[in-house]
C-alpha cells in the first residue's frame, strides 16, 4: 500500500507561534549541518535523553526519532524500512530504528537529511529497543556511544536507589562528553538551561491545557507537530518564547471563539500512542470529517519537565510515559482526560512500539472505566506505512463516533 | 538409573513440570516462578523456596490475547496464558526481570490477569560495570528479598545464600561439562540435549546436578559416535520437539550453543566474596560480570565475536540462529551475527520460530540448505 498523497500547505504567518516553532525545529537540523561543515562534532541523540546535558555543553545534536517521523510523514518510510530489511533487519523491529539504521548506511533521504554523527547519546527511558538500535549505530559507524540507563520503574514513585543510579550516570555522561568533545560543563549555564527548560515546559503544559475550553481553541494534531520542539529544543530561550506565544494565541482563540480545529467540535477525544506519521492526513481527516477533535494525548503531560534541581531532573527523566508502571501511567491519563473533558479514547496499537502497546489493552480498559468513556483501538505503525489499514481505521472511528453519539443523545 | 532411564527422567521433567511443582508444594517447599532471564535464583533458593523456570509453553494463545497485542513474543504471551489458565496455581510468586520491553509488559499485565500469584519485579541496571551499577543491582536484590519475604513467608540469611551460591555454581559447572561432553558425543541427540537443559530450569539445582553428573559419567564411558554436521545454535529457546527432531533427522550435531534457555545462563558463576563483602555482594558481582547476551547492554557487540569464536572452538561448520519471533533484542543482533559469520566463511541460517508453530517444514528447508552449503 502506498503512502498518502499530500495536499499543498497553506502559507503560515511568520509572526505566529506555529511558524516560529517550525523554524526552531527546522533550525536544529540547519545549525547542526553548519556546525558539521565548520568541523565541529555533531551527535545523534535519543528523544528522551536529558537535553539539558548537550545544551549546557553547547553541543550540536540531532534526533533520529524526529528525523524518522519526518521521513515517514513525507512518504519515504517504506523505502528506508526496506533498505534496513535488505541488511537482515526484521520487519518486526521498530520502524524508527529501521529508518535510522538505513539512513546511517545510505546517508541520504529526501524526506529529511541530517549530518552524520561523531558520537551517540542514548537513553532507554522510553524503551530497551533504543539500546539495541544505538549499539548497532555505534558499531556500524565506529563512534562512541554514551548510554544513560533509566530502567522501567515497576513502582509508583521513583526510589532513592534509582535517583542515585541515574544521577551518577548523568555525571558520568558529562565527563565522557567533556572528554570526547573538549567542551566544558558550566553550572551557570546549566541553571540557565534548566530555567529555559522549565519555562518551555510550563508554557507547553498551559498551552495543551487550553483544550479544557469547550470548544478547544486548537486541533489536537497541533500538539503532535509542536512536540518536535519539546523534544529537541526545550532548553533554548527561543523555544520558551515560542511556546509562551503559542499559549497566548490559544487563550486569544478562546476569547475570540476561534480554533485551529476547522469545523464544529461535536466530540472531544483523547488519542493514545505515537501518531501514524505516514498516514497523518488520513487519520486526521477521519476524525475531522466526523466533527471529532483529538483534544489531548499523554504528550500534553509527558513533556512537562518541571524540576528544581539535579535530583529533580533525574526523577523527571525516570517518570516519562514509557518508564512508569500501569497504575501511574493510567492515573496520569485519567487526570488528563477528566481535566480536559473527553467523550472517548482512541488507541493506536502501534506495531513499532512493544512497550507502549504491550499493556495498553488493560490500561485503556481501566481508563475507559474510570472516565466512563468508550475506548476503541486501531492497528497502525508510527513510520512503516504497510502496517496500517485505512478501512479498519475508518470502521473503528465510525464505531467510536456512534457510541459517543448515542451517549450524547441519552444525556 | 542407566543412561536411557536418565534421559527418560529428564524428558519427563521437561515435558511435565507440573508434576514436579506439585511434589515440591506437597513437600512444603514454596515454588517461585522465574521468568527469563537472569533471575537471581540463588536468593530464592537460599530462602527455602524452589525457583522454577517460567519460559512459557508450546500452546495456543486465547486468554493472553485480552492483554497482549499479537506482536509480543510468544514466550511472554504463553507465560501469561498459563497463569490465566491456572497451570501455575499454588506458586507463591512470579519474578520477572525487566531486561526487555516485552518482559516489562508481562509484569504489568500479570498483576491484573493472574491476581492470585503476586508479581515481583527484578529491575536490573544496564550500566552494570561501574560502582553505581553494582549498587543499583544490590538495591534490586534487596527489594526482591523484601517482596519474597512477604509472598512466601520466608526470611533471608546471607550465610544460607553462600550455600545456595555453591549449589548454583556447581550446577553451572555441571551444565557446562554436559554441553562439552554432548558436543564430543554425537550420539546425544538434539532432543535429549534439549531435555537436559529444559529440565534444569524446573528442577531444584542440587537434584539436577546429581542427575547430570550421573549422565556425564555414562556418556564419558562410551566411544563417541561418528560426528554429524557440526552446528552452533543461537537464540532464546531451542526446545521445540519438532525442530529438534528435524536437526536429528538431518544428521546435525550440536557442537555448541548460545541459547538463553541453555548454555547462556550457565556461563558466569558468582565469584568468591572478597574482603568485607557479603554473599549478596558476590551475587551482585555475578550479574555485573555478565556479558554476551542480547538483553545486556553491549556497546562493543562482544556477543557477535563470541559466537564466531565459540563456533570455531567447538569446530562448528555452521551457525543456526533460532530466532523467537518478535524478540527484538535478538532481531537487532542477527544482521551483525550474519555479517561476522560471512566474514569468517561460516555458513549462517536464520530460522524463525514461535510457540504456536505447528509446521516446521520451512525450518527443514533452511537446515537442508545449510547442510548443502557446508
Amino acid at each position: 500500500m502506498a503512502e498518502e498523497i499530500k495536499k499543498p500547505k497553506r502559507p503560515v504567518d511568520p509572526n505566529s507561534a506555529k511558524y516560529k516553532l517550525g523554524q526552531i525545529a527546522a533550525g536544529a537540523y540547519a545549525d547542526a549541518a553548519e556546525a558539521k561543515a565548520r568541523g565541529e562534532m555533531v551527535g545523534w541523540c535519543s528523544s528522551n535523553f536529558p537535553v539539558e546535558i548537550p545544551e549546557t555543553l553547547g553541543l550540536y545534536v540531532v534526533y533520529p526519532e524526529n528525523q524518522a517521523a519526518g521521513i515517514a510523514a513525507r512518504g519515504y518510510g517504506q523505502e528506508m524500512c526496506e533498505t534496513a530489511e535488505s541488511d537482515g533487519y526484521s520487519n518486526d523491529i521498530c520502524a524508527y530504528a529501521r529508518i535510522s539504521l538505513a539512513y546511517a548506511k545510505v546517508k541520504k533521504c529526501e524526506g529529511q537529511d541530517m549530518p552524520q554523527p561523531d558520537f551517540l547519546l542514548c537513553c532507554n527511558n522510553i524503551c530497551n529497543c533504543m539500546i539495541k538500535w544505538y549499539e548497532n549505530l555505534s558499531r556500524e559507524l565506529n563512534i562512541p556511544l554514551i548510554m544513560i540507563d533509566i530502567p522501567f520503574n515497576p513502582d509508583y514513585e521513583v526510589s532513592d536507589a534509582e535517583t542515585l543510579y541515574v544521577k551518577e550516570q548523568f555525571f558520568d555522561a558529562i565527563k565522557q562528553l567533556e572528554k570526547i568533545t573538549g567542551k566544558k560543563w558550566s553550572e551557570n549555564r546549566f541553571r540557565q538551561v534548566m530555567e529555559y527548560s522549565g519555562r518551555t515546559s510550563r508554557a507547553w503544559l498551559k498551552a495543551a491545557g487550553c483544550a479544557h475550553y469547550s470548544p478547544s481553541p486548537f486541533n489536537g494534531f497541533d500538539l503532535l507537530n509542536h512536540m518536535a520542539v519539546m523534544v529537541t529544543a526545550r532548553g533554548k530561550k527561543e523555544a520558551a518564547e515560542a511556546m509562551e506565544l503559542l499559549c497566548k494565541e490559544y487563550e486569544e482563540n478562546h476569547e475570540k471563539g476561534e480554533s485551529t480545529f476547522r469545523g464544529e467540535e461535536k466530540y472531544r477525544i483523547m488519542f493514545e500512542g505515537i501518531a501514524c506519521w505516514p498516514w497523518l492526513r488520513v487519520t486526521s481527516t477521519g476524525l475531522k470529517s466526523r466533527g471529532i477533535n483529538m483534544v489531548t494525548t499523554i504528550y500534553a503531560d509527558a513533556f512537562g519537565f518541571i524540576y528544581d534541581d539535579f535530583d529533580g531532573m533525574c526523577r523527571a527523566y525516570a517518570s516519562v510515559p514509557n518508564a512508569i508502571n500501569l497504575e501511574k501511567a493510567r492515573d496520569k491519563r485519567v487526570a488528563l482526560a477528566k481535566e480536559i473533558g473527553v467523550d472517548g479514547l482512541l488507541v493506536h496499537t502501534n506495531r513499532s512500539c512493544k512497550l507502549w502497546s504491550g499493556f495498553m489493552y488493560e490500561m485503556s480498559r481501566q481508563i475507559g472505566e474510570a472516565c466512563d468513556i468508550p475506548v476503541v483501538s486501531f492497528d497502525g505503525d508510527q513510520a512503516d506505512p504497510r502496517n496500517f489499514s485505512e478501512a479498519q481505521y475508518d470502521t473503528r472511528v465510525q464505531g467510536l463516533t456512534e457510541i459517543m453519539e448515542s451517549r450524547k443523545a441519552a444525556r | 538409573m542407566n543412561k536411557k532411564e536418565l534421559f527418560e527422567k529428564f524428558h519427563e521433567i521437561a515435558t511435565h513440570p507440573e508434576t514436579l511443582m506439585k511434589r515440591y508444594i506437597d513437600e512444603g517447599k514454596p515454588v517461585v516462578l522465574v521468568a527469563p532471564v537472569y533471575t537471581p535464583e540463588e536468593i530464592i533458593h537460599s530462602m527455602g523456596c524452589v525457583p522454577m523456570g517460567a519460559w512459557g509453553a508450546d500452546i495456543q494463545l486465547n486468554e493472553a490475547k485480552r492483554y497482549f497485542p499479537a506482536f509480543i513474543c510468544s514466550i511472554v504471551q504463553s507465560i501469561l496464558e498459563l497463569g490465566m489458565k491456572g497451570v501455575y496455581k499454588g506458586a507463591s510468586a512470579l519474578v520477572v526481570p525487566s531486561l526487555c520491553d516485552s518482559l516489562k509488559c508481562l509484569g504489568e499485565n500479570w498483576k491484573y490477569g493472574v491476581k492470585d500469584i503476586p508479581f515481583i519485579p527484578m529491575t536490573y541496571p544496564q550500566n552494570r560495570k561501574p560502582g553505581y551499577g553494582h549498587a543499583f543491582t544490590k538495591a534490586g536484590y534487596e527489594r526482591l528479598i523484601s517482596d519474597l519475604e512477604k509472598a512466601a513467608g520466608k526470611t533471608f540469611d546471607d550465610g544460607a545464600l553462600g550455600e545456595s551460591i555453591r549449589v548454583y555454581n556447581d550446577h553451572n559447572q555441571a551444565m557446562r561439562d554436559f554441553a562439552t561432553i554432548a558436543s564430543k558425543h554425537p550420539e546425544v541427540s538434539a532432543s535429549e540435549r534439549s531435555d537436559v537443559f529444559k529440565s534444569a530450569t524446573f528442577m531444584e539445582k542440587s537434584e539436577h546436578t546429581k542427575l547430570v553428573r550421573e549422565l556425564i559419567a555414562y556418556i564419558t564411558e562410551e566411544e563417541p559416535a561418528k560426528s554429524g554436521t557440526r552446528i552452533l545454535i543461537s537464540g532464546i529457546l531451542a526446545d521445540s520437539p519438532a525442530l529438534n527432531d528435524i536437526i536429528d533427522e538431518l544428521g546435525f550435531t550440536i557442537a555448541a550453543d548460545d541459547v538463553a534457555a541453555q548454555s547462556r545462563q550457565y556461563t558466569v558463576d558468582a565469584p568468591d566474596k572478597a574482603g568485607n563483602e557479603s554473599n549478596l555482594d558476590a551475587l551482585v558481582n555475578k550479574f555485573c560480570n555478565m556479558d554476551n547476551c542480547s538483553v545486556l547492554y553491549d556497546p562493543d557487540k562482544k556477543r557477535v565475536n563470541m559466537i564466531t569464536n565459540k563456533a570455531a572452538f567447538a569446530e562448528a561448520q555452521g551457525v543456526v540462529v533460532i530466532l523467537t519471533k518478535f524478540c527484538d533484542p535478538e532481531e537487532f543482533d542477527y544482521p551483525l551475527i550474519k555479517k561476522a559469520c560471512d566474514e569468517r566463511g561460516l555458513p549462517c541460517v536464520l530460522i524463525e520460530v514461535d510457540r504456536q508453530m505447528e509446521n516446521m517444514e520451512q525450518a527443514r528447508t533452511m537446515l537442508q540448505a545449510l547442510k548443502e552449503m557446508i
